[in-house]
């Protein structure tokens, strides 16, 4: 705390041996039978010790010198008269303010020496130029050179200020005139009137410290305001922590519920576990036996027995591979590998059956749905148990999900039209969102539903499910018969509303139809390639933000 | 690429040499097996017949799980094929959401070949060009001829 200003006034107090109360009080005596002086152009060279709100103050006095020398260099500076500590009172410890000439960093040890061990509050030097009246200069100045390292600011316990040469001399010289008794003192004929004769009237002064320049406070100001900000940041931080784990939780019981499919909504491409897939029945492919043409004739009434196994008997399958007859129904539908495109060799053979009863070979079918997908190659419906969930629920899976249903109930509540008429205006848009949310290509995603009128290729769906035709017969249909099979096969378990039946007759009515069952399935097949490389791709502060504040965009 | 995926594409191709697609021919190196290159003649009655069409058929490594990726080398004039270097196609069943296994690069040549003579006009990759098929058909067709001739001689 540097000063703003020393008042040096001048007071009146008994003298502790001739009163029976002794209390701190004092008069101060009239400004003009005094010496009153506002000391400006003061320097602090420490601060030591001085607390904000407690302006130092006291009685002003010289202390005293321990060397010779140094008494004597000390004559050419200060008046003889000057108060000392004997020109006090002895028996109490009155609050002092030293005051001294800087005239040799070797007297001026010893001056500070004698003030550390009297009652000093402030210690006032001045520099020997009694022509001065400039401020002094600043601590680390060379006229304040201790060749001590500056130890001495440290080893007092009191503030330092230095005062103009020309302020130092006047206040010497007043306290020449206010050490003896009151009749010695300027005025001493009029203040005998007021006082008793054995009051002592001296020096006072008091120390305006400025408490703008409060570096020491200013410290502690920015620590309490950093550590503020790191307690918001913190609490922000575990209350979004709880918030997102809460979400997780929530998330996850509504998947294990079936109201939420992750992969039908493009949250997150699943993978089947190896431990699930091995439940999968596994066992020889059986070949094509009488009671497999039999209902192959019975299949291929109905007209879609291709790709979708709800045209096959929806008998449940028995988990043990023992019983062979119950397979018999996919198998006719399949005798080569859809992947491999090789032949089942039956009894040799052996395959894997997936819930919606398509069958591959082990070799062919484990690696793809253990790494890349857990729907049919064939049919897309999911490998995995309705309410299956992966073992971990993570952040972004959590936010792409809320984006997704926020997403919908915006698109449910602001167009009432078809979500088909909505990718027609503006694809720009929805890529945009299908980019963030499933990690897609941007290309062009205008989504058409195959019409009546135009002729697909046959060969398209042919591979799979269609019980072996010769090949001439394909060839020859390659342009012929329009296909209602290019409609992606609807899967019921995936949560998305069935459609209505299409709308036979109209042929606009039938393309809307299509169009609408199209969209709705979009979602679906396209799962994210995986929530962890998109979080690896972000970058590593985003990350780092991501994991103080989990859920925060 | 796994062995099995090169297994099923030598099969395929097997099995496109058999079946003799008509109008087309496929260049097959062994040694390449993922990247075929086939020349296509534009079928008889469609504004392309007479000029005949390079194009690239690459499998991604993950084939077939994921669709093979088909470009134009030659530039043509379709609403379905994109009007820059790439000349690339992504529609029906090339699409990876739509692709299935047991596709087979047959079905996607035939697809290629019925494209060229009815382009999927609710599908097209160049919006304009797709009006234009649609509104000034002769336009269209005048167009398309006249790139058949700059550039598929
Ligand atoms: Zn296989
Ligand atoms: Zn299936």
């Amino acid at each position: 705390m540097s000063a703003e200003s020393i008042n040096i006034i001048t007071i009146d107090f008994p003298d502790p041996d001739h009163t029976e109360t002794i209390d701190d009080s004092f008069d101060r005596l009239a400004s003009n039978e005094s010496f009153e002086f506002p000391v400006q152009n003061i320097q602090t060279l420490s601060s030591k010790g001085v607390e904000r709100g407690d302006d130092p103050y006291g009685l002003l006095y010289i202390p005293a010198l321990q060397t010779d020398e140094c008494r004597d260099a000390e004559k050419d500076y200060v008046p003889k008269n000057a108060t000392r500590l004997d020109n006090l009172p002895h028996d109490v410890q009155y609050a002092l303010i030293a005051v001294a000439p800087w005239f040799s960093s070797t007297c001026m040890k010893e001056y500070f020496a004698t003030a550390r061990n009297e009652p000093v509050k402030a210690f006032i030097v001045y520099q020997p130029d009694p022509e001065s009246t400039a401020t002094p200069p600043e601590t680390n100045d060379k006229a304040w050179a201790m060749n001590d390292g500056g130890s001495w600011q440290y080893s007092n316990q009191f503030p330092t200020y230095a005062v103009p040469g020309a302020s130092g001399y006047l206040i010497a010289s007043q306290m020449s005139n206010y050490s003896g008794n009151i009749s010695t003192v300027p005025h001493g004929d009029s203040l005998k009137q007021l006082y008793p004769e054995t009051d002592y009237v001296r020096l006072w002064a008091k120390v305006a410290a400025d408490s703008g320049t409060q570096l020491p406070s200013l410290w502690v100001f920015l620590v309490i305001v950093l550590g503020l900000l790191i307690l918001i940041i913190g609490a922000t931080s575990l209350c979004m922590h709880v918030v997102q784990r809460r979400r997780r939780n929530a998330l996850r019981r509504r998947v294990i519920n079936g109201e939420v499919d992750l992969e039908a909504l493009g949250v997150k491409r699943l993978t089947v576990p190896a431990d699930y897939l091995s439940e999968l029945p596994v066992f020889p492919y059986l070949g094509e036996s009488d009671h497999v043409e039999k209902s192959m004739a019975q299949a291929s009434t109905t007209a879609d027995a291709e790709t979708s196994p709800k045209g096959l008997p929806l008998s449940r399958r028995s988990s043990a591979p023992d019983a062979p007859k119950s397979y018999a129904s996919a198998m006719f539908a399949q005798s080569t590998c859809p992947i491999c495109l090789d032949d089942f060799e039956p009894k040799e053979s052996q395959v894997r059956e997936l819930p919606c009863r398509h069958i591959f070979h082990i070799d062919c079918i484990d690696p793809f749905l253990l790494n890349n997908s857990s729907l049919c190659p064939i049919c897309k419906q999911s490998v995995l148990p309705p309410g299956y969930c992966p073992s971990k629920i993570t952040n972004v899976m959590v936010r792409r999900e809320r984006l997704i249903s926020r997403r919908r109930a915006q698109n449910a509540a602001g167009h009432t039209h078809s979500p088909g008429n909505i990718v027609a205006r503006l694809p720009g848009a929805y890529d945009s969102f299908r980019a963030r949310v499933g990690g897609t290509t941007g290309g062009r995603r205008i989504f058409s539903a195959p019409s009546r009128t135009q002729s697909r290729p046959a060969d398209i769906e042919m591979s799979s499910g269609t019980p072996p035709v010769p090949r001439a017969g394909i060839t020859a249909a390659a342009t012929t018969a329009p296909e209602i099979v290019a409609v992606p096969q609807p899967t019921q378990q995936n949560g998305v509303e069935e459609c209505p039946e299409p709308p036979s007759d109209q042929p606009q009515q039938r393309r809307e139809w299509a169009r609408q069952r199209a969209l709705a399935l979009l979602g679906n097949r396209h799962g994210p390639p995986g929530g962890e490389e998109e979080e690896q791709v972000r970058s590593r502060w985003r990350r780092g933000l991501n994991k103080i504040f989990p859920g925060f965009r | 690429m796994s062995a099995s995926a090169k297994k099923r594409i030598m099969r395929e191709y097997g099995e496109c040499m058999t079946e003799k697609p008509a109008g087309m021919k496929i260049n097959f190196d062994e040694q390449n097996m993922t990247k075929w290159e086939v020349l296509m003649d534009g079928p008889d009655g469609s504004a392309y017949a007479g000029g005949h069409f390079k194009l690239e058929i690459v499998f991604p490594n993950e084939y077939p799980f994921k669709p093979p990726v088909v470009s134009f080398r030659t530039k043509i004039y379709h609403p379905n094929v994109s009007n820059d270097d790439k000349g690339s196609m992504c529609l029906g069943l090339l699409r990876p959401d739509e692709w299935k296994p047991p596709n087979k690069v047959v079905a996607v040549l035939r697809l290629i070949q019925s494209l060229m003579v009815e382009p999927n006009i609710d599908d097209a990759i160049e919006p304009s060009i797709g009006n234009e098929y649609k509104e000034n058909r002769k336009e269209f067709e005048k167009n398309a001829k006249d790139w058949v001739k700059r550039y598929a001689k």
